[in-house]
């Protein structure tokens, strides 16, 4: 399997004032095509800093973040927005829609940014995409008239309208209840093995841990090791 | 030098037009529905800063068609009563040290005028004199203007006869006073005067003349002149059928502009046909007397001016109307400034994780600075748009009530109520202007906004 994401040595420094902070001290990380990996840790331990340095959000002090085969540091602005249109979909712990869009906009709006599609294949795609979300019947309404469980599969949606390579979820099921959780999880593990597309997300949860196809533990900004999900949920238990 | 600073501003304008083709170049109806729905979202505020855009703009329509009906009153009163759009005016002095408004065989000169000047709509020949109005009670200096009444159709437009018939001026040795002089005089219509003006030889002439009209005052012009038939004016001064005091000259609207080159063209054509010109000299006529005594020359020479040398006392009026319609406009402009910039501040404190997250899946930053200055656009054009619309029915409105003019304020304005003159050019240009100032208003907080990292943006709470 072929590292799509590889992360060799990344070191992030937050200045706090006069105070340097050490977010990330060395992080080594290779996550292969198709993986669904859970970045496991506690709050604080450098999770959503590293899902940053990978989504080309942010930019490490030291180190090698390599997402796609691009080196990120040797990019511009405007290249790193391009490889997050094209190569990246996030789902985001808050869900993150724009409010005054419908469902189907705000699904819709990567491929408007892409600018590659018309807009029956536009429409097409994302009517497909929120079929198999579960949401086709509320294409037209607006976020706010979502419960958080149906909002965090307009995200996935949105995340996956591009068919993106790598999907990178910050704690998606921090702000649901846990049947609506599982259920999310299930359906991110779902479009992974459908879409072979690579899912990397953050938790600090034993029981979202569990659907992993790997867990990387990370604690005080370094990695502490790689293990198999039923290992990691013993542990979180 | 040249060539520098063209290269210059056209490397600028390329580099303005590359920079909104690629901001403005890929705008998708998902842009305008993000912008109208934010826009409506916050419909408070909207309504708020979009009413205090409108109100600007309606302000601005009605001062700027305020001015443009006190150029416009004033253009067409002087020159129809006073002046023409350009004057070809006579200087005739039989000695050397004494001079008359007199343009000897003016069927010459016109047809040379009418050979030189095809913008022109027609031109009038007025008699010129200055005399002592008596009557029985009282007596006043006025100048005298020898009109033919029945060729000038636009007279009758501009004087508006509160008492008496205009066409009666047709008829010899009549006369037509403005309000205030008949009432100085303490005369009406029907009533004889005398006149009493020095000839060209020197000596004084008297002509009784029966008043035919009084006329509504129209500010300056109207406390210094008055009008009676060109033959009468020419009995009076003793001179023959043939000569005139000027030849007013009207052009046609879309002339106007080029009246420079229009009376440098008929200077050269005069000259070329053997008549002396006078240097030009942007004064009234009546100023230029003392000055031409003074030369040593004897015969004729013509004086080619426009309306504004004529008229240039008052061309202050203007300049201080143009002047206060700049200041308040500049206030205002900057309220809609400050208004724009601080509610783009606001909405992208409140939009800040918004824009993180749009900038994180993909978004560039220039499509950001789209977002913003499209919603500040929106807001602008239908707040001008509704603003023009506002001012054009207020103007239509107060011409209707026509406004009366203090007497001060007539003097300066040459017309006794308010008239707002509101054009279509005046109305796009509102709309045009103050759009474009809100969306310039808009940009630097745009800018600010597309600069923001996506990690920090996403992070704001707030």
């Amino acid at each position: 399997m072929s590292a799509i994401v590889s992360v060799r040595g990344a070191v992030k420094e937050y200045a706090l004032g006069a105070v340097k902070v050490q977010a990330l001290r060395g992080v080594d990380l290779e996550v292969g095509e198709g993986e669904f990996l859970s970045i496991a840790g506690p709050s604080g331990s450098g999770k959503t800093t590293l899902l940053n340095l990978i989504g080309c959000v942010d930019t490490a002090t030291s180190g090698v973040v390599q997402v796609a085969g691009k080196d990120t540091a040797s990019l511009s602005e405007r290249q790193l927005t391009e490889l997050r249109l094209n190569t990246i979909g996030f789902i985001f712990q808050s869900f993150n829609l724009v409010s005054v869009l419908s469902v189907l906009q705000n699904v819709e709006l990567p491929l408007l940014l892409q600018r590659r599609f018309s807009g029956k294949e536009r429409h097409d795609r994302v009517l497909d995409l929120l079929g198999r979300v579960g949401l086709a019947d509320h294409a037209k309404h607006r976020p706010s008239e979502l419960s958080g469980g149906q909002r965090q599969r307009v995200a996935i949606a949105r995340a996956l309208v591009t068919r993106p390579q790598i999907v990178l979820a910050d704690e998606p099921t921090a702000n649901l209840d846990s049947v609506t959780g599982e259920n999310i999880l299930a359906l991110m593990r779902e479009l992974n093995r459908t879409e072979r597309t690579t899912f990397i997300f953050s938790t600090h949860d034993a029981k979202v841990m569990a659907h992993a196809s790997a867990v990387v533990r990370i604690a005080d900004g370094r990695v502490l090791g790689r293990e198999a999900p039923a290992a990691a949920q013993a542990e979180g238990h | 030098m040249k060539w520098v600073l063209l290269s210059a501003a056209g490397a600028l304008a390329l580099g303005l037009f590359a920079w909104l083709w690629r901001v403005f170049g890929g705008t998708s109806r998902v842009d305008l529905l993000v912008a109208f729905r934010n826009l409506v979202q916050h419909r408070r505020r909207s309504a708020f800063l979009g009413g205090a855009i409108a109100a600007v703009t309606a302000f601005l329509v009605l001062l700027s068609g305020l001015s443009a009906g006190v150029r416009e009153t004033m253009l067409r009163t002087a020159t129809t009563l006073m002046t023409g759009h350009i004057n070809v005016a006579g200087f005739y002095k039989v000695t050397e040290g004494m001079s008359a408004p007199v343009v000897a065989d003016y069927e010459k000169v016109l047809a040379v005028v009418h050979e030189a000047v095809p913008e022109m709509r027609y031109a009038v020949a007025r008699g010129r004199g200055y005399a002592k109005v008596v009557s029985d009670s009282g007596s006043m200096q006025l100048g005298i203007n020898g009109i033919d009444v029945r060729a000038e159709p636009a007279f009758a437009e501009v004087v508006q006869l509160a008492s008496g018939n205009l066409g009666d001026l047709a008829k010899p040795n009549t006369l037509l006073l403005f309000e205030s002089q008949a009432k100085k005089l303490d005369v009406k219509v029907g009533d004889m005067l005398t006149l009493s003006a020095p000839t060209t030889r020197g000596i004084n002439n008297t002509l009784d003349v029966r008043l035919i009209g009084i006329a509504h005052d129209l500010g300056l012009l109207s406390t210094w002149n008055c009008y009676m038939p060109a033959e009468s004016l020419r009995e009076l001064y003793r001179l023959n059928p043939g000569s005139t005091g000027a030849i007013q000259l009207l052009l046609r609207d879309d002339a106007l502009p080029n009246t420079p080159a229009i009376m440098a063209r008929l200077r050269k054509a005069l000259e070329a046909r053997g008549y002396r010109l006078l240097d030009p000299d942007p004064e009234p006529f009546f100023v230029k007397f003392d000055k031409v005594n003074r030369e040593d020359w004897t015969g004729q020479k013509l004086d080619v001016t426009s309306w504004e040398d004529e008229l240039s006392f008052f061309s202050w009026t203007l300049k201080a109307l143009d002047g206060l319609s700049a200041t308040l406009l500049a206030i205002l402009l900057a309220i809609v400034v400050i208004g724009i910039m601080n509610t783009m501040w606001i909405a992208i404190r409140e939009r800040t994780r918004e824009i993180g997250t749009l900038r994180a899946i993909g978004m560039q930053r220039e499509q950001v600075v789209r977002q913003f200055l499209l919603e500040a656009l929106m807001l602008g054009l239908v707040a001008t748009v509704a603003g023009v619309v506002l001012g054009a029915v207020a103007a239509a409105g107060l011409n209707a009530a026509r406004i009366p003019v203090p007497i001060g304020a007539q003097i300066f304005l040459l017309s006794n109520h308010l008239f707002f003159a509101v054009h279509a050019g005046t109305l796009a240009s509102a709309v045009a202007a103050i759009t474009l100032v809100t969306g310039l208003a808009a940009l630097y907080p745009s800018l600010r906004a597309a600069k923001l990292r996506p990690v920090s943006a996403m992070q704001h709470f707030g």
